[in-house]
């Protein structure tokens, strides 16, 4: 019977192709529209790494003295200082845990033949690749040995593994990091995420460094940061060895905690180590603070979605419950033109439930041709996006699953909008047609 | 077949109350062929929609093959017309967008008839009606007794035992309206009930049984035989004569 239905379904839409492209069309409107923005939204929220997102923390502590204040929500610092990065990473404690923060190079081989070119690098250690799964094309992360004695490695991304040795096996070969020579150890695939959830106090939709070097090599070449700097006391800076004891905050800590005692366990860490600082002068306030937050929670804390987002997210909805208002209209009048049809139906034998199914298969098959034409609509809406603003690049695009609730969402727009006209004409009482005809 | 008794119904509209049909009686039986006359206004058509539970009545009590059909729901009384009743109307009241063959299936579908069973049904019921070569036009290529054919297919198709027609022959010449009798005649001798509306006193004629409705209530000819003179209905002398 459903075939059927589908059956009258098209030939009522033959047979009113102007109501029913308006209709469809209206649909596809409001689809379009909320997809582009619920794609864009969807792409923001959803969990960066979803198989460990609990796992992995990001410490922050709370260094400042008595009477100071942030602008957080828990008035903690986002980032930590240098000094406090390298010591929470040489602490003897068995985590994996990584300092890290941004910043840049121009990239060469020292040959007329590649021209250099500025790419951002993220200084980090060798376990910053586990917790975060990087996958290697060739070789791996460098060793503790290489860290710890010969820093001057480097990883490398696909990308750059491509401008500079058209896509080969680099490992062991020689780049330049403005006139630095590194060696490279390995080279992983472009890091694609939608947000750059392990640093967004830099831009939380940026793309992902190109580089990697070893965080040692931050003292040796006094290499600088890309990102945020910030301070809560006047402190006198004379040089690169000032800025890396002072109370500065500009690196990022994460860590990763598999269980919940072992995340209690580094909380005790972290207390003691606070508790350490003070005792050599650091931290002077009653109550010391750290935080620990795993990945969706640090997300949520930044506000990387922000109301805005949340607010045109509502309004594409409201639109689209204005289309549904407009095609309710338009169906109010095609079905009812057609109550003489349905008396006929009555009188032979339809129940009001098979009048109802009829005309909700045809708005349903309203409502599907209108998602699909909404999907184009809002392919259309994301390369706009792409192509005003390269910094939603990664976002104004449509997942699968944004591809399957498009034509979801309009089955129920148009479900809702043909509620009422298939209650009513369900409704019809045969005899009051038949003698019209 | 029928049992009719005391059938009222009372259209409300703001303060104003129409009784279109008052105590209302009438029993049918099995195979019998019956003509309704009567003038405009009279309850004629009223009645053949509470004959054919096409809308609910006031108060009375009324029986269709046994069944109570006072208590019914909405649906029982639509799977209740599909299952035993067959409608023929003036305006042929059939589906334009459909074909014949389409049209004639429409009651079948509702009664989930197997697609094998309703084609075979579907294409004897056209057959009988003449009309098998034509089973893929729409009803607007046809004339209108090719039409009132195909309403009569369609009424046949769910094999019926109680055929309603409300003025079968209103929109069709001299010679259609002959044919269609005819037809109606032969469904009749192969077992159906019928019941047919009609203004022209010679249709009227050629059914065996005739009932007048006057003002709402029945004036019948050959029902209240045996049944004491101050019970019976008063009588349209005028169509007596002509029986």
């Amino acid at each position: 019977m459903l075939l059927h239905y589908i059956d009258l379904s098209w030939r009522s839409i033959r047979n009113t192709p102007v109501i029913s492209f308006l209709m469809v069309f209206a649909i596809a409107i409001g689809i379009g529209i909320t997809m582009t923005s619920l794609s864009v939204y969807h792409m923001m929220s959803m969990d960066p790494i979803p198989h460990k997102s609990d796992k992995i923390h990001y410490v922050q502590l709370q260094i400042m003295d008595e009477g100071n204040e942030w602008n957080t929500d828990d008035n903690l610092p986002r980032q930590l200082t240098y000094q406090d990065a390298v010591n929470l990473y040489n602490a003897d404690i068995d985590v994996l845990s990584s300092p890290s923060f941004r910043t840049g190079f121009s990239v060469h081989l020292n040959t007329p033949d590649v021209k250099p070119r500025m790419e951002q690098a993220r200084l980090v250690n060798k376990e910053f690749f586990d917790i975060f799964e990087r996958p290697f094309i060739f070789g791996g992360a460098w060793t503790k040995d290489d860290q710890d004695n010969k820093p001057y490695v480097v990883v490398i991304s696909k990308s750059v593994n491509e401008r500079l040795f058209n896509g080969e096996n680099s490992i062991g070969k020689e780049i330049f990091l403005d006139n630095k020579s590194y060696r490279v150890v390995g080279v992983t695939e472009d890091w694609e995420h939608h947000v750059k959830y392990y640093d967004v106090n830099n831009g939380a939709f940026n793309p992902a460094e190109a580089l990697y070097i070893p965080f040692a090599i931050a003292p040796l070449e006094e290499i600088g940061t890309w990102g945020n700097m910030n301070g809560w006391k006047l402190e006198q800076m004379r040089g690169y060895q000032d800025l890396i004891i002072s109370e500065k905050v500009w690196t990022q800590f994460w860590v990763q905690l598999n269980t919940p005692k072992q995340k209690e366990e580094y909380g005790r860490f972290l207390m003691a180590y606070m508790e350490d600082q003070k005792s050599r002068g650091r931290f002077q306030r009653e109550e010391l603070i750290y935080s620990l937050r795993n990945v969706n929670e640090w997300l949520a804390y930044n506000e990387v979605i922000s109301e805005d987002n949340r607010i045109l997210v509502a309004l594409s909805f409201m639109f689209l419950m204005v289309c549904v208002a407009n095609i309710l209209g338009l169906l109010l009048a095609k079905f009812l033109k057609r109550a003489p049809e349905v008396g006929i139906r009555r009188a032979l034998g339809a129940s009001k439930q098979q009048i109802f199914l009829q005309h909700i298969v045809e708005v349903s098959v309203i409502g599907f041709s209108g998602g699909l034409l909404g999907i184009a609509i809002a392919q259309l809406g994301l390369w706009g996006v792409r192509e005003t603003n390269s910094y939603y690049n990664a976002l104004a695009t449509m997942d699968v699953s944004m591809l399957l609730a498009a034509p979801a969402i309009a089955l129920l727009a148009s479900f809702v909008a043909g509620l009422y006209p298939a209650w009513l004409v369900c409704k019809t009482q045969p005899a009051i047609y038949l003698k019209s005809q | 077949m029928l049992k009719m008794q005391n059938i009222s119904k009372v259209y409300q509209t703001d303060s104003v109350q129409t009784h279109a049909l008052r105590d209302f009686s009438l029993e049918v039986k099995e195979g019998e062929f019956i003509a309704v006359t009567g003038p405009s206004g009279s309850g004629k058509t009223t009645f053949l929609n509470m004959a054919g539970i096409l809308e609910p009545f006031t108060s009375g009590h009324y029986s269709l093959d046994g069944i109570d059909v006072g208590g019914l729901s909405d649906n029982q009384r639509a799977d209740l017309r599909n299952q035993k009743i067959g409608f023929i109307f003036q305006g042929f009241n059939l589906i334009p967008d459909l074909s014949l063959f389409e049209n004639v299936e429409v009651p079948l579908r509702y009664r989930g008839v197997p697609a094998k069973e309703r084609k075979k049904r579907i294409e004897e019921c056209l057959e009988q009606v003449g009309l098998a070569s034509r089973a893929k036009h729409l009803p607007q290529q046809l004339s209108g007794g090719q039409q009132q054919r195909v309403a009569i297919a369609r009424a046949l198709a769910g094999k019926p035992r109680f055929l309603l027609a409300d003025e079968p022959t209103g929109n069709l010449d001299t010679l259609m309206a002959r044919q269609v009798m005819e037809l109606l005649e032969e469904i009749n001798r192969n077992g159906a009930t019928i019941v047919m509306v009609t203004h022209d006193p010679e249709l009227a004629r050629r059914a065996p049984r005739n009932i007048q409705v006057v003002d709402g209530q029945l004036a019948d000819f050959t029902l209240y035989q045996g049944v004491p003179e101050a019970s019976q209905p008063v009588v349209d002398t005028r169509i007596k004569a002509e029986v």
